[in-house]
């Protein structure tokens, strides 16, 4: 019985690895990785991969593009003639856009090496009535796998929002799901905290400036989110614990308070007041970390400039700020004027000049624009 | 009304054992032993509540599979049932519960098929015997009405036919064992869309259960209920909350047996003179032997 039991474990990793083998031969032989995250003995071979049983999250997991998978799925696997549902419709690219901002694949994909994806019938067997109860069956597997969201956000048993009822014999409200999309997400201009911290009390988010203006996609901050955060009729916080949690990834929340907490509303960022360099004419499309040195440190600039502004001799072209350098300046290197090469900051002329020589009342060249 | 009528005769059940104790009649009190005659590969079902959705799919096959009237299929959909606390009956030998308690859990319920049935002990014309495979059977032909076994079950769990004037029976969940006997999984655990109710041998159950609890201590509270309940159940719970004292009464891990089969001997004790008493063990005896002999006949 339990020689029968091991046996049967054995023989099922043994597949689910030799399938895998096949197919990932190359990615995992190049992947940096410790084998004791799967494999419990110290030499697995292909004949005795011993993988962990069902390492969910424990294992590497590979991210894919929703538009890498199929649009739309039918579950059918699992039919008999005792069904009391047809099968159902599955739109797995709205889902897995869906799972962008809840966890990504592996929160369906459990089991999510690299390489090809492995189907749930891999590991979840058919029959009910099985030896190995360790792992539901495929029915079972199925069912959990969707109602731990649905049920989350619907608190509702509603077998019909998925499949119809094979008595009924229609199958219109399944056609329909399918092509159904999610609503446009609205995002908010700007939010504004209200906290108990007695220096600066109010904390304005704009939403807008970190989205579209930073570039950063939903999922970078929400990536823990659940349908139930919107859905459910009492809305759950979405706001982790600690709300600096999100912006500490970029902000130090430990030591730069007033960078945030102010004491009332805080007008949006303006490139132009902030540094006197208007970036809406040109530069708009650009992200912050296209021209400025780290991501969260907006003092630097990279001298990639020259990628677009250089000239015929690969140099920058100095021009396209509005001063065309005069013969002896253009021969020096930028940081001859432009200490630390922060061109943020106004250039200096004292390392040959006499202290009467300064910008911008003096310019190295002629004023074109 | 079937609510009242039960906690009337256990009144007169907690009377008589009282009355027993003060007449200093010393109630034969017998601690079951593990039945010789239990398999060791007996069978079970662990009721995973984690994962229960309350769909009431386990009420509608079980209906079906007893040629109970299942009404209309759709009417299973509305979940406000859930929020009404029901037991189970005669015509729906399994009832599924939703209890909030920081959270909310539905709850299946059913008989729990004890190790050790207090039912069994209870009933004086042995009509409730418990199977080798660990299920709980009646025989309808035997029972007579008395209701002996619903003031002993400790999950209040069989059901009288109060409906019928004529020769009413007991009724309680069969453990489908006439499913069972064809090899097929009980109607319950067979239709689970979500596998809620796993069906095993008791044993391999229990180590299952306990897996689980191990792989996801955040999950699970640390119990196995019907691990040594009354002396252990057929039927396990797993679930987020301690469900004694809220979804099932707090219960010792004692046998049930003893505790009602004191009630018995008291009321007889008290009520009863005594010539009355060996006529009616005369009485079970002899039922007891024909059903014997009947057995031996077969
Ligand atoms: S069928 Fe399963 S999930 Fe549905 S109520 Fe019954 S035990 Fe719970
Ligand atoms: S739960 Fe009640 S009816 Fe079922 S076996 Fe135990 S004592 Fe008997
Ligand atoms: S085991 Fe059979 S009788 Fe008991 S609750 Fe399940 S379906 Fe009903």
């Amino acid at each position: 019985m339990r020689i029968q039991y091991i046996f049967s474990l054995i023989f099922f990793a043994f597949i689910s690895v030799s399938y895998g083998q096949i197919e990932n031969l190359k990615t995992h032989t190049q992947m940096n990785l410790d084998c004791k995250k799967c494999h419990i003995c110290d030499t697995p071979t292909k004949a005795n991969p011993c993988l962990i049983l069902c390492p969910r999250n424990k294992l590497k997991v590979v991210r894919h593009l929703p538009e890498e998978g199929p649009e739309n799925l039918t579950i059918d696997k699992i039919s008999s003639d005792e069904d009391l549902y047809g099968p159902v419709n599955f739109t797995h690219k709205l889902h897995s856009e869906m799972s962008l901002m809840s966890g990504g694949c592996s929160i369906c994909h459990h089991f999510n090496p690299p390489g090809k994806i492995v189907k749930c019938s891999h590991c979840h067997e058919t029959a009910r009535d099985r030896k190995d109860k360790t792992k539901p069956d495929l029915k079972a597997a199925f069912h959990r796998q969707c109602m731990d969201c649905h049920k989350s956000w619907e608190e509702k048993t509603e077998c019909e929002s998925c499949h119809s009822l094979n008595s009924k014999k229609i199958e219109s409200t399944v056609k329909i799901k399918a092509e159904k999309v999610h609503p446009e997400v609205k995002i908010p201009q700007r939010v504004i905290y209200e906290t108990d911290y007695d220096e600066g009390s109010v904390v304005t988010y704009f939403h807008n400036d970190h989205s579209s203006l930073f570039n950063l996609e939903c999922s970078d901050c929400h990536d823990q989110e659940s349908c139930a955060n919107c859905h459910a009729e009492i809305r759950l916080e979405s706001i982790k614990a600690d709300p600096h949690e999100r912006c500490s990834t970029c902000h130090d929340t430990e030591n730069n308070c007033n960078k945030c907490h102010k004491s009332e509303i805080a007008r949006p960022f303006d490139h132009k007041i902030k540094t006197g360099f208007d970036i809406a004419t040109y530069h708009s499309d650009l992200s912050c970390a296209e021209c400025h040195k780290t991501q969260n440190k907006f003092s630097g600039l990279k001298p990639d400039c020259v990628v677009c502004h250089s000239t015929s001799d690969g140099y920058f072209n100095h021009s396209i700020t509005g001063i065309k350098l005069d013969e002896t300046h253009v021969e020096f290197y930028c940081e001859n004027c432009h200490q630390d090469k922060d061109y943020s900051r106004k250039p200096i002329c004292n390392e040959c000049h006499d202290d009467d020589i300064s910008f911008p009342t003096s310019i190295p060249g002629e004023r074109i624009k | 009304m079937s609510q009242n009528r039960r906690e009337f005769l256990k009144t007169i059940a907690a009377i008589g054992a009282s009355t027993a104790a003060i007449s200093s009649v010393t109630p034969k009190k017998t601690i079951a032993k593990t039945e010789p005659f239990l398999s060791e590969d007996r069978k079970g079902v662990l009721v995973d509540t984690t994962v229960c959705i309350g769909c009431r799919k386990c009420e509608w096959a079980c209906k079906g599979a007893h040629g109970f009237e299942q009404g209309d299929f759709e009417n299973y959909q509305n979940d406000e049932i859930l929020n009404v606390q029901r037991r189970p009956s005669t015509n729906n030998l399994t009832v599924v519960n939703k209890y909030i308690d920081e959270g909310t859990r539905t709850v299946k319920m059913q008989c729990m098929h004890c190790e050790h049935p207090a039912c069994v002990s209870a009933c004086i014309v042995g009509a409730i015997s418990k199977k080798e495979n660990g299920s709980v059977v009646w025989d309808t032909d035997m029972c007579i009405g008395c209701r002996y076994c619903m003031v002993a079950c400790p999950f209040q769990i069989p059901a009288f036919e109060y409906y019928k004037a004529l020769d009413p029976k007991i009724v309680k969940c069969d453990f489908c064992i006439e499913r069972t006997s064809e090899g097929k999984l009980p109607a319950c655990v067979n239709i689970c869309p979500v596998e809620a109710l796993t069906y095993g041998t008791r044993n391999e159950l229990i180590d299952e259960a306990k897996r689980r609890i191990k792989n996801h201590p955040d999950k699970y509270f640390d119990h196995v209920f019907g691990e040594y309940e009354v002396g252990g159940t057929s039927w396990l719970y797993l679930a987020d909350k301690n469900l004694a004292g809220n979804v099932f009464p707090k219960l010792g891990n004692n046998t049930a047996p003893g505790v009602s089969e004191s009630i018995q001997h008291g009321i007889f004790a008290y009520f009863v003179p005594p010539i009355a008493v060996y006529a009616l063990l005369g009485g079970i005896m002899w039922l007891t032997k024909e059903k014997e002999t009947k057995k031996e006949n077969k």
